[in-house]
């Protein structure tokens, strides 16, 4: 079994506010393995952007703090590297593209200048052969003319080139893991595609993998091997995509996908989420969709009723409601384990991890760290018909 | 069944070539380059910078322009140079550096930065090798032409258009102190009975040189506390802005006045220590700007890209951060000139500012003599200097602000 390039291990981020410490990221553990694409989806503020500044120790110090875990890459933990030893890491072995092309590039400097710099800095070369480096990069991916380009500042480009120069500069070390934090929030839709497609064949090219952070579902079925959900701060569900796709386990899981508008059926308003993502300063106990949670709602309800209790079989959560507050005032009931207990992720079912108490079989199932070896079909049908493409 | 190796054939195009691949973009107009054009667009900053361009050839060319040196001569039937023999390091310095700066500038075909750094290296150099080599002699006596030429020793002179060194006192002469413009003083003379004119083009040296110095110490000192408070924040940020506010909460001219009158028993070095106070004391509010600005720089996009690419902390902070936190900085450092110039004539007028050489403020303190004269050449003369150099240096800030402003014009 090959080893994971990139293990997280019960990572926990902490920011120290006025109003006391916040956890952004709470106890976050999986792992990526070599030419995998794994993606890490969620509403705003969910923790998912701050886990990658955390991977490459990138989160603001202070306020933040890395309050414990493990962050292995190849077996090696960054949270324990020197400074100066990371710098070697960042951009050399994990290179990350921000959600902005717009602004992320120095306005003052050409593209040429900046690659150049990123490349002899790693790499140790000559500045002309970093030139020739930074040419073939931008040729990869799909910049024509880059010898001219080098010679430009981004203000003469639009999004979608810039993205793609970013997208240059960051794979022009030949980095293992490659961190795109939302690369197509940005751009619009024609865009996109390309963008996604081009990090695909990259990726196909050179078997990087790819930390996806996106809160685009299509994009996750369209790119992704394995998926984490995460949720205020926790991961909630991780799986295959495809498993993800066609039986979520976590009720926040189930609400989003219920969330997408489906062509050809028609609907007055779009189905939501009822409540808000909570403030980081002010997480529910228990688990942290609880109030949110229509699942437990709903056993609370027939528990009240004194209906036939319709638990599921197997789970023995305690039959006893907590009446609560929701966000408009209303009072209604939950489970009493919701409330008092955290649940943590446990696999569910073979490959497929969850963290929610009222599921079949969640309190005998093992909490072991979710990890995947998992390739998406057409990942692999598409790489060999590409290379069948090419020998005909 | 044939093997074929993969590598070695083209990968597939890409199938969405980037939208405006094909375009023709302009050719590439440097945001520097911009500014500078939206700046001198102005007729005041045209007329800014014509004035300190001609200062700077003043003082370039000062030692050909006003000596008492012949600059050629017939002696004994042997012609003679003593004026090429009495320049001194400095003025050689000078003149090899502005014809480097002359030539460098036609070379076009060279990066800037490049150029930049050939120029300083030729100054370095050039100065170097004068200060080794060029000996003037110490003891300048230059009443010699003069009453060579009537004594007939010296058969043929030809003299620079101002016939009087700075510190040629006319010994010759039996009262020369204080006399109005006359045809061979055009500007008159001063209380040492040397000619104003020429005391004028030297002064342009200390001026030019004060500010320029003064305010790249400030930049320098400014760019460094405020870019580490700036961008590290936290009690960094709070201790060093706190020393910075006492700092700049103590008037500066005090200080000055403290500092400099500590120092007057060292006048050789007096232009140094002004040099370095004046430019300490005004790399705080660099500080402060700098400061503001990283602290809106830190949390750019492309400043995370760049500790993301693994970049050292002195190429963020210095090649990224700066370059786009420099406008208010630059804007600053033209009125900063500008100030430490009017500082100098202040300590000047004040009598405790340069004593081997004179400076237009040390010129202008002469225009007030004893019992209420007014020597009206002492004080319009140098007077005007100041006024249209700072003044100079005030159109050029305007002008760069207003390029610089980004609500004036729209450059990314």
């Amino acid at each position: 079994m090959p080893q994971p390039l990139l293990e997280l291990k019960d990572l926990s981020v902490g920011f120290d506010t006025e109003r006391g410490q916040i956890r952004p990221v709470a106890e976050v553990s999986f792992s990526i393995y070599p030419g995998q694409t794994v993606a890490l989806v969620g509403e705003s503020g969910c923790g998912k952007s701050v886990t990658a500044l955390s991977i490459l120790r990138l989160i603001p110090q202070p306020p933040g703090r890395i309050l414990g875990g493990q962050v292995l890459l190849e077996g090696q933990d960054l949270l324990k590297l020197s400074e100066r030893d990371m710098r070697g890491v960042r951009g050399k072995d994990i290179a990350m593209i921000f959600q902005e092309p717009m602004t992320s590039l120095n306005p003052v400097y050409t593209i040429g200048d900046q690659i150049i710099e990123a490349v002899t800095l790693h790499q140790h070369v000559s500045t002309r052969e970093a030139r020739d480096i930074a040419e073939r990069s931008l040729n990869d991916v799909g910049i024509s003319d880059p010898h001219r380009r080098l010679q430009e500042y981004p203000h003469q480009m639009s999004g979608g080139m810039r993205q793609r120069v970013m997208i240059a500069m960051a794979l022009s070390c030949q980095p293992k893991l490659l961190i795109a934090d939302e690369p197509t929030t940005a751009l619009d839709v024609t865009i996109q595609a390309q963008i996604l497609e081009l990090l695909r064949k990259l990726q196909r090219e050179r078997g990087m993998s790819i930390l996806l952070i996106t809160h685009d579902l299509g994009v996750v079925a369209e790119n992704a091997d394995t998926v984490g959900v995460m949720y205020a701060s926790r991961v909630v569900e991780f799986a295959t995509v495809e498993e993800l796709f066609d039986h979520p386990k976590h009720p926040y899981t189930e609400g989003l996908f219920r969330s997408i508008p489906k062509l050809g059926q028609h609907a007055k308003r779009l189905e939501t989420i009822s409540g808000m993502v909570p403030a980081p300063t002010r997480f529910p106990s228990g688990c942290k969709f609880h109030p949110r949670c229509p699942r437990t709602r709903k056993m609370a309800e027939s528990i009240k009723a004194a209906q036939p209790v319709s638990m599921p079989p197997g789970s023995n959560v305690p039959l006893e409601t907590t009446p609560i507050r929701d966000a408009d005032g209303d009072i209604f009931d939950v489970l009493s384990k919701c409330v008092g207990v955290e649940p943590t992720l446990r696999e569910v079912k073979p490959s497929h991890w969850a963290s929610c108490h009222v599921l079949e079989n969640y309190e005998k199932s093992p909490p072991t760290a979710p990890h995947l070896e998992h390739r998406r079909e057409d990942a692999t049908n598409g790489a060999s018909s590409d290379a069948q493409e090419v020998i005909r | 069944m044939t093997e074929i190796n993969v590598s070695t054939l083209t990968p597939p195009a890409d199938p969405y070539p980037a939208p405006n691949a094909g375009n023709v973009v302009d050719a590439p107009v440097s945001f520097t380059r911009k500014v500078l054009r939206l700046t001198f667009e102005r007729i005041g900053a045209q007329l800014g910078l014509f004035w300190i361009v001609l200062i700077m050839v003043l003082a370039v060319f000062a030692p050909l322009l006003a000596n008492s040196h012949p600059l050629a001569m017939k002696s004994n039937g042997q012609w003679s140079s003593p004026l090429a023999r009495a320049l001194t390091p400095t003025d050689v310095t000078l003149l090899i550096a502005s014809f480097a700066a002359l030539v460098l500038w036609r070379l076009k075909r060279i990066r800037l930065a490049t150029r930049v750094w050939t120029f300083i290296g030729i100054i370095i150099v050039a100065a170097v090798v004068s200060c080794v080599t060029v000996k003037p002699p110490l003891v300048q006596v230059y009443d010699t032409y003069r009453n060579g030429l009537v004594s007939g020793e010296i058969s043929k002179a030809i003299f620079v258009p101002i016939h009087y060194s700075p510190d040629d006192h006319q010994r010759d002469v039996e009262d020369a102190r204080l006399k109005p413009p006359t045809l061979a003083h055009p500007m008159g003379t001063t209380a040492d009975s040397a000619d104003l004119a020429s005391n004028m083009i030297y002064a342009t040296r200390i001026a030019i040189s004060i500010g320029f110095v003064a305010t790249s110490v400030a930049i320098v000192m400014g760019v460094i506390m405020g870019g580490l408070m700036g961008y590290l924040g936290g009690w960094v940020d709070l201790i060093g802005m706190r020393l910075v506010e006492i700092c700049e909460s103590i008037p500066t001219l005090v200080l000055l006045l403290a500092f400099v009158s500590m120092f007057q028993n060292h006048p050789d070095q007096a232009l140094y220590i002004m040099m370095v106070v004046i430019g300490a004391l005004s790399s705080f509010s660099y500080a402060e700007f700098v400061r503001a600005e990283f602290l809106s720089l830190r949390d750019r996009d492309f400043v995370h890209a760049a500790q993301a690419g693994g970049l050292p902390l002195w190429s963020i902070l210095f090649k990224h951060m700066l370059p786009n936190g420099m406008s208010p900085v630059i804007v600053n450092a033209s009125f900063g000139v500008a100030g430490a110039i009017l500082i100098e004539t202040t300590l000047s007028f004040l009598g405790i500012g340069l004593q081997n050489e004179s400076s237009w403020g040390s010129l202008l303190e002469q225009a007030l003599g004893a019992g209420g004269n007014v020597f009206w050449w002492l004080a319009v003369y140098p007077g005007l200097a100041i006024f249209l150099t700072v003044l100079a240096y005030n159109l050029i800030g305007e002008a760069l602000r207003d390029a610089l402003d980004p609500r004036l014009n729209k450059m990314a």
